[in-house]
C-alpha cells in the first residue's frame, strides 16, 4: 500500500487539520465579525483549491491516491491513518466546494459571527474526516465531530421550533452512532480474541472470522447508524425537521454533506466488513428504498413549506441511491455515487436559493410566494434550472446519476428498476408544484426586490456550470469512481 | 463530407438558445430574434447540404461519449438514414418559417429572449430526438421537449391557467415518458446496448411475449408525447401558448415525435402482431374521438388542436397497418398544413382583436382575403380535398389499411373513413363560421405584420403540392417517398377497387362539406345543448383523470404525510421519548433531597449485600 | 494475643450498627456526624484487632491513615455544619432538600 503519487508531505493531514486551524483563527478574532467572516472564506477556500490541486495530481492514478499512516493510541490498536481514494477525493472535493458556499450564503450572520464560522469549520474538519479515516476509532471520532456543530447550528441559530429539530435531530443520529460504537468495539475485541492483535484498523479487521449469526448483528449496528444519516425510510422524519428550522449553511451542509456520510460509511466500511451480512440484507436495503423513493416524493408533494419539499425530495433522491447500491453491480455503483455527487450539488444549490428567495420574500409558505419571475428574473431563472436538475431532466445533473442506477438496477433485478422508474413522475409533479407556487402567477408582496448581488451571482454560477457539467459529461467524475468502485464490488476491498 | 458536420444540425439551434438565455435580456429585442432565426435557418441549410449523407444506410457519427460505466455506453452520436434526414428537413424547414412568423408575432412583447430560448431549445430537442443513434440520447431529446413545451405554453406566466397548463402537458407526457423508459431499461438488459440500429437488427432475437410488451411500452410513450389515447388530455389545454409556439408543438415537433419513435423502432415493433393491433387500433380510436371533440369546439386553436390529435391518429393507424412511408407521408403534409392553419389562425386572431371563439368571429374573408385564401388551403389540406398533399397521404393510409383484408383491419379501416367525413365537416365549420357571415366581433382587430403574411405562401404551397413527394402510381407518380425510405408500398389493389375507394372517400369528403356548408353558411346562433357540451370538454375526460387520478393522488399524499409520517412514525418517536419521560418521572421522586432518605437505602443496600454474603456461607 | 478474635469483632459489630442507627434515626446533623464516627471506630478497632490476630503490620497502618483522614473529614464537615446553620439557622437535616428531583 503506498500512495501513488510520490509526495511525502502529509498533504492529507493538511487538507484535514486546515478547517480546525481557521476555527482557532475565528476564535482568536472573535470580537470582529468581518475578520472571523474573512477567515473562515479563506480557510475554505484554501480547503477547496488544495482539494482541486490534489485532484489533479492524482487525475487517471489508481490504488489510495493519498495514503497516511502513523502511530496513535499504541497501548489500544489505535492508529492515525488516512487515505484517499478515488471516491473520497470527489466527496471531499463535493464537501470543500459547498462550504464555500455555505460561507458565502451566511456572509451577514450577525448574531455571534465568530462562533458560526467556527462551527461550520469545525464540521468541515469532521466530514472530511469522516471520508478520509481508515481506523474505526477516528472515524468514529470524526463521526461524532460533525454531529455537534450540527446540534447547535441548528440549536442557536435556527428558526422558531429549533430545540425541538436539533433535539431530535441528535437523538435519531445519536442511538444510531451508539450502536455503530457498540459493534465497533464488539468487532475488536473478537478480533483481538481470535489473532492476538488488538486493532481498530479496517483493513485487518476486514479478516476477522464471524459466525453468521455474530455477523449479522454488527452490520445491524453499523447500519443502524448509516441508515439513520442517509435518512432511510423509516428513519428519516428528523431530517425534514432538521432543515426546516436550520440556517441556510446548516441546511447546504446537511442535505450536500452529511447525508453522503451515511452512504459512505456503507460501502467503505459496513459493506466491505460483513459481506456475507451485506449480501443477505440487500433485498431488504431495496425494498425499503423503493417505498422511500414513493412516499417522500409523496410527502413532498403535500408539503406546504419550500425547505421541507426539498428535504423530501432528498429522501427520495438517497432513496435512488441506496438501491443502486442493493442492485450490486458495477453500473448500479457508479451511478450511485455520481448520483450522490450530483444530488449534493443540486440540492446544496436548491437550498442556497431558498435562503435567497426567504430573504426576499420574507417567507417560505409556498401560499404565500408566487410570481418571482416577474420581479427577479435571474433568480428564477437559476431556481428553475436547479428544480429541473432535481426532478431529473436529462442534459442536467442528477439524470446522468439516476439513470445509471436505473440501468444498474434493472439489469440485476427487473421489477426493483421498473418500479423506481415510476418515482421519476412523482417527482416531477412536487417539483413543478413548487416551480409553479414560487416562480409563476401574479408577484405577492415582498420585502426587498433587488435581483441577484455579486456574492450571489458567485455562489450560484460556478454551482450551475457544476450542474450542467455533470449532466453532459460525468465522465470524469465517473474515471474517478471505475477503479474504487470494482475494487469495492470484487473484494470488499482497498487499494 | 466530414460526417462529423452533421453535429451542426442540433448544435446551431442549441448555441443559439443558450446565448439567448444567457445574454438575451441584455441586448436589443431585435437582435435576439435574428439569433434565434439565424440558428434554426443556419441548421436548415446544413441538413440541405448534409442530405447526401443519409442515402442508402446512412451515416453514424460519434461526437463524444456522454455516460459509459460498467458495459454500459451512451453517445451523443447521430444516426443520419433516410427516416432522418426526411424527418430532419422537415423540421428544420418547418421550424425556420415558424421562426420567422415568430419574431413577427411576437414583436411588442417584451420577454423575447426567453421566449426564443426557449423556441430554439424546442427545436435543439426535437433535433435530438431525430438524429439520436441511441434510445438514451432520443430520450433527452424525448425529455427536453417535454421540458420546452412546459415554457412555452406557460409562457404567460402571470396567468395561473397557463402555468398549470404547460404543467399538464409536462406531467402527462412524462408519464407516457415513464414507459418509454421502462422500454429503454429492457431493451439494454436484453442486448446489452441501447444503439438503434443493433437493437433493430437483432429484435428477432427475443422471444414474441417480450416483443409484445416492449412494443405496447413504446406505445406507451409514444402515446404521451404524441397525445394519443389515454395519455391526449394535455393538448387541447397546450393552447394556453402563444400561437407560434402551437405551430411548433402541433406540426412539426413533440406531437410527431411519438410517431416518429415508432417509425424508427419499426423493426422491433412490427414483429409483434398484437403490438401492432394495439398501435393500430389507438391511432383510429383517437381519430375518431377527436374528430368527435372537434366538431363541438368554440376556440379556434382548441379546433386545430383536436384536429392534430386526429390526423396524428391517422399516422399511428399507418404504422399500426405496417406502413411508415404512410405515416411519414401524411406526418409530412400534415406539418405543412398544420403550420399553415396555425399561423393562419394567429393571424386570424390578430385580426379578431385576440378574439379566440369562433362564434364571435365571421366574416373576415372581407377584412383580409390574403388570410382567407391562405387558410382555405390549409382548411382543403386539413379535410382531405381531392389532389392536395393532405388528401394523398390519408388515402394511402386508409388504402393500405384496406389491402390488408381482414377483419379487424376493416372495422379500423371503416372507422377511419368515418372520420374522414368528420374532419371534413368541422374543417368547413371552422372556416365558415370564421370567414363568411357577419362580423360578429366586438373589438376591432389590428392588422397583421408582413413578417406573419410573408411565411404562410410557401407553407401553402408545401401544403397543396406535398402529395407530390409520394404520388401514387394511380396518378402517374413514382412514390419517391416510399423509395427513398426503402419501403416500396406493398398495396396491390385491382385498379376498380382503387378507383371505388376513391370514390368512396370522395363521398365522405363531399357529405362532410355539404352538411358544415349547409348549417354553417350563415351564422345559426349560439348552440347549448348537453351533447355539445359533453364534446366540447372533449367526453369530459379531464373531469374523469380528476376524479380517479388527480384527487386520489392529493388525498394519498396528504394521508401519507399527516398520517404516515406525522402520525406513525413520529407519533412512534414521541411516544418513546414521552415513555422515557414517564418512567424517569418514578425515578425522580427517589431522589427527595432528604439525606436520612438516601442513608436509608444505603443501609437496606448493606443489609442485603451482607444477607447475600450469610446465606452464600450458609450453603 | 489475650482477647480473642471473636470478642473483637463482636464489639466492633455493636459499635457499628449502633452508629449506623444513629445515622439513620437521628435528624440533627452533628448527632449524625458522631454517628459517622463511631461507625469509623469500629471498622478501625475491627482493623486493629485483625492486624494482632495475623500478625501483621498492614491493618494498624491502615488505621493511623484513617484517623488521619477523619480527623481531616471531621473538620470539613463541622465546617460546613456552621456554614449551614448560618444559613438555615438549624441543623436540621430535613431543612436541606434542595437536591431533590
Amino acid at each position: 500500500m503506498t500512495a501513488s503519487v510520490a509526495v511525502h508531505f502529509p498533504l492529507l493531514s493538511l487538507l484535514l487539520w486546515l478547517p480546525l486551524g481557521g476555527t482557532l483563527l475565528c476564535l482568536l478574532f472573535r470580537h470582529s465579525g468581518n475578520l472571523c467572516r474573512w477567515a473562515s472564506l479563506l480557510t475554505t477556500v484554501a480547503v477547496l483549491c488544495l482539494s482541486l490541486w490534489m485532484a489533479f495530481q492524482s487525475l487517471g492514478g489508481n490504488g489510495w491516491l493519498f495514503y497516511e499512516d502513523a502511530a496513535w493510541i499504541e497501548p489500544f490498536g489505535i492508529r492515525y491513518m488516512l487515505g484517499m481514494d478515488g471516491i473520497s477525493l470527489l466527496l471531499v472535493l463535493l464537501t470543500a466546494l459547498l462550504q464555500v458556499a455555505a460561507i458565502l450564503i451566511s456572509w451577514q450572520q450577525k448574531e455571534h459571527p465568530a462562533f458560526f464560522y467556527a462551527l461550520i469549520l469545525v464540521m468541515e474538519t469532521g466530514i472530511i474526516g469522516v471520508f478520509l479515516a481508515l481506523d474505526l476509532v477516528m472515524f468514529y471520532l470524526f463521526w461524532e465531530l460533525m454531529l455537534i456543530p450540527m446540534f447547535f447550528l441548528i440549536g442557536v441559530w435556527g428558526h422558531e421550533n429549533r430545540v425541538y429539530a436539533a433535539v431530535k435531530f441528535f437523538f435519531f443520529t445519536l442511538a444510531g452512532s451508539l450502536c455503530l460504537l457498540l459493534a465497533i468495539i464488539s468487532l475488536y475485541l473478537i478480533h483481538g480474541g481470535q489473532t492476538g492483535e488488538y486493532t481498530f484498523a479496517l483493513e485487518a479487521l476486514r479478516q476477522t472470522v464471524l459466525t453468521p449469526g455474530t455477523e449479522m448483528i454488527l452490520y445491524v449496528g453499523f447500519m443502524l447508524a448509516f441508515i439513520v444519516k442517509v435518512p432511510l425510510f423509516p428513519f428519516h422524519t428528523w431530517l425534514p425537521d432538521a432543515h426546516t428550522e436550520a440556517p441556510p449553511a446548516g441546511s447546504v451542509d446537511l442535505a450536500g454533506l452529511l447525508l453522503k456520510t451515511g452512504v459512505y460509511g456503507m460501502i467503505r466500511f459496513a459493506f466491505p466488513l460483513f459481506p456475507g451480512a451485506a449480501e443477505r440484507s440487500l433485498p431488504l436495503l431495496a425494498v425499503l428504498s423503493l417505498v422511500g423513493i414513493f412516499y417522500a416524493a409523496w410527502v413532498a408533494y403535500a408539503q406546504t413549506d419550500l425547505k421541507r419539499v426539498i428535504a423530501y425530495s432528498s429522501v427520495a433522491h438517497l432513496g435512488f441511491v441506496i438501491l443502486g447500491l442493493a442492485a450490486w453491480n458495477q453500473l448500479a455503483w457508479e451511478g450511485s455515487l455520481l448520483l450522490m455527487i450530483n444530488h449534493g450539488i443540486t440540492t446544496g444549490a436548491l437550498f442556497v436559493m431558498i435562503a435567497m428567495i426567504s430573504d426576499r420574500a420574507g417567507t417560505r409558505e409556498l401560499e404565500h410566494l408566487g410570481g418571482l419571475w416577474s420581479v427577479f428574473p435571474n433568480l428564477s431563472a437559476f431556481f428553475l434550472l436547479f428544480c429541473l436538475a432535481s426532478l431529473g431532466l436529462p442534459g442536467l445533473a442528477n439524470f446522468s446519476g439516476e439513470i445509471l442506477v436505473l440501468f444498474g438496477t434493472f439489469k440485476a433485478q427487473p421489477l426493483w428498476g421498473g418500479l423506481a422508474v415510476a418515482g421519476v413522475v412523482f417527482s416531477a409533479a412536487y417539483m413543478l408544484r413548487v416551480v409553479q407556487s414560487s416562480l409563476w402567477g401574479e408577484s405577492k408582496v415582498l420585502q426587498r426586490s433587488d435581483d441577484l448581488g455579486p456574492r450571489e451571482w458567485l455562489i450560484l454560477i460556478p454551482l450551475a456550470l457544476l450542474v450542467v457539467l455533470l449532466g453532459v459529461y460525468p465522465a470524469p467524475v465517473l474515471d474517478f469512481l471505475r477503479e474504487p468502485v470494482s475494487l469495492l464490488l470484487a473484494t470488499g476491498g482497498m487499494p | 463530407m466530414n460526417p462529423l458536420l452533421l453535429f451542426l444540425i442540433p448544435l446551431l439551434p442549441l448555441l443559439g438558445g443558450v446565448f439567448n438565455a444567457c445574454c438575451g435580456s441584455r441586448l436589443p429585442q431585435r437582435l435576439v430574434a435574428a439569433v434565434a432565426v439565424l440558428s434554426v435557418a443556419g441548421s436548415f441549410l446544413s441538413s440541405l447540404l448534409l442530405w447526401p449523407l443519409g442515402a442508402g444506410e446512412g451515416t453514424r457519427t460519434v461526437l463524444f461519449s456522454w455516460l459509459q460505466s460498467g458495459g454500459f455506453r451512451a453517445d451523443a452520436g447521430i444516426l443520419f438514414d433516410p427516416l432522418a434526414a426526411v424527418m430532419t428537413l422537415m423540421v428544420t424547414g418547418v421550424a425556420t418559417l415558424i421562426h420567422l412568423y415568430a419574431a413577427g408575432y411576437m414583436e411588442h412583447d417584451e420577454n423575447q429572449a426567453r421566449f426564443f430560448a426557449l423556441l430554439n431549445l424546442f427545436v435543439f430537442a426535437m433535433l435530438c430526438i431525430v438524429l439520436a443513434d441511441n434510445l438514451l440520447f432520443l430520450f433527452l431529446g424525448w425529455e427536453g421537449v417535454g421540458f420546452c413545451s412546459y415554457g412555452l405554453i406557460g409562457f404567460w406566466y402571470r396567468k395561473t391557467e397557463n402555468a398549470s397548463a404547460g404543467r399538464k402537458a409536462f406531467i402527462v407526457t412524462r408519464i407516457g415518458d415513464l414507459f418509454f423508459a421502462i422500454a429503454l431499461l429492457w431493451l439494454f438488459r436484453e442486448f446489452g446496448t441501447i444503439l438503434i440500429e443493433q437493437i433493430n437488427a437483432r429484435a428477432v432475437e427475443l422471444d414474441p411475449l417480450l416483443l409484445t410488451v416492449l412494443t405496447l411500452l413504446l406505445l406507451g410513450g409514444a402515446c404521451g408525447k404524441s397525445a394519443q389515447l389515454p395519455l391526449m388530455t394535455w393538448l387541447p389545454d397546450a393552447m394556453a401558448g402563444p400561437t407560434p409556439v402551437s405551430a411548433l408543438i402541433h406540426a412539426a415537433t413533440m406531437v410527431t415525435a411519438g410517431v416518429y419513435l415508432l417509425c424508427r423502432m419499426f423493426p422491433l415493433v412490427s414483429l409483434s402482431t398484437t403490438g401492432m393491433a394495439a398501435i393500430a387500433l389507438v391511432g383510429v380510436l383517437t381519430a375518431l374521438y377527436a374528430a368527435s371533440c372537434a366538431v363541438a369546439q368554440r376556440e379556434i386553436k382548441r379546433v386545430l388542436a383536436y384536429s392534430t390529435m386526429s390526423q396524428i391518429g391517422y399516422m399511428f393507424f399507418a404504422v399500426g397497418v405496417g406502413s411508415v412511408s404512410g405515416a411519414m407521408f401524411h406526418l409530412l403534409t400534415h406539418a405543412f398544413f398544420k403550420a399553415l392553419l396555425f399561423m393562419g389562425a394567429g393571424c386570424v386572431i390578430h385580426l379578431a382583436g385576440n378574439e379566440n371563439d369562433i362564434y364571435r368571429m365571421g366574416g373576415l374573408k372581407r377584412k383580409s382575403p390574403q388570410v382567407f385564401w391562405l387558410f382555405l388551403i390549409g382548411i382543403l389540406c386539413l379535410a382531405g380535398t381531392p389532389l392536395t398533399g393532405g388528401f394523398f397521404s390519408k388515402d394511402e393510409i386508409l388504402l393500405t389499411a384496406f389491402a390488408r383484408g381482414d377483419g379487424f383491419s376493416a372495422i379500423l379501416w371503416g372507422l377511419g373513413v368515418l372520420t374522414a367525413g368528420l374532419t371534413s365537416f368541422y374543417s368547413f365549420r371552422l372556416l365558415y363560421l370564421v370567414f363568411f357571415g357577419e362580423p360578429r366581433q366586438a373589438e376591432k382587430g389590428h392588422s397583421v405584420s408582413p413578417l406573419m403574411l410573408w411565411t404562410l405562401p410557401l407553407l401553402a404551397l408545401f401544403g397543396l403540392f406535398g402529395g407530390l413527394l409520394n404520388l401514387p402510381h394511380l396518378f402517374g407518380g413514382h412514390q419517391w417517398l416510399s423509395h427513398w425510405l426503402g419501403q416500396p408500398a406493398g398495396v396491390s389493389l385491382s385498379l376498380g377497387t382503387e378507383l371505388g375507394l376513391l370514390l368512396l372517400m370522395l363521398i365522405f369528403f363531399g357529405g362532410g362539406w355539404l352538411i358544415a356548408h349547409l348549417r354553417y353558411r350563415r351564422f345559426p346562433g349560439d348552440e347549448q345543448a348537453d351533447w355539445r357540451s359533453f364534446l366540447l370538454n372533449g367526453w369530459q375526460f379531464d373531469r374523469f383523470y380528476e376524479f380517479i387520478l388527480v384527487r386520489p393522488y392529493r388525498t394519498v399524499c396528504r394521508f401519507c404525510w399527516q398520517g404516515g409520517d406525522k402520525a406513525l412514525i413520529d407519533g412512534i418517536m414521541d411516544g418513546i421519548s414521552r415513555l422515557c419521560l414517564h418512567w424517569g418521572g418514578y425515578a425522580r421522586k427517589l431522589t427527595t433531597g432528604q439525606v436520612a432518605f438516601y442513608l436509608q437505602g444505603f443501609a437496606w443496600g448493606l443489609l442485603l449485600i451482607v444477607g447475600w454474603f450469610l446465606l452464600s456461607a450458609v450453603k | 494475643m489475650i482477647v480473642p478474635l471473636e470478642h473483637v469483632l463482636f464489639l466492633s459489630t455493636i459499635l457499628f450498627i449502633l452508629g449506623l442507627g444513629c445515622v439513620l434515626a437521628r435528624r440533627n446533623l452533628i448527632m449524625i456526624l458522631i454517628g459517622v464516627e463511631i461507625m469509623l471506630n469500629a471498622v478501625g478497632l475491627t482493623l486493629v484487632g485483625a492486624s494482632a490476630f495475623w500478625q501483621q503490620v498492614d491493618g494498624q497502618i491502615m488505621v493511623i491513615f484513617l484517623m488521619a483522614m477523619t480527623s481531616a473529614e471531621v473538620s470539613i464537615s463541622l465546617a460546613m455544619v456552621v456554614y449551614l446553620n448560618r444559613r438555615k439557622g438549624t441543623v436540621d437535616v430535613r431543612a436541606f432538600d434542595e437536591m431533590r428531583g
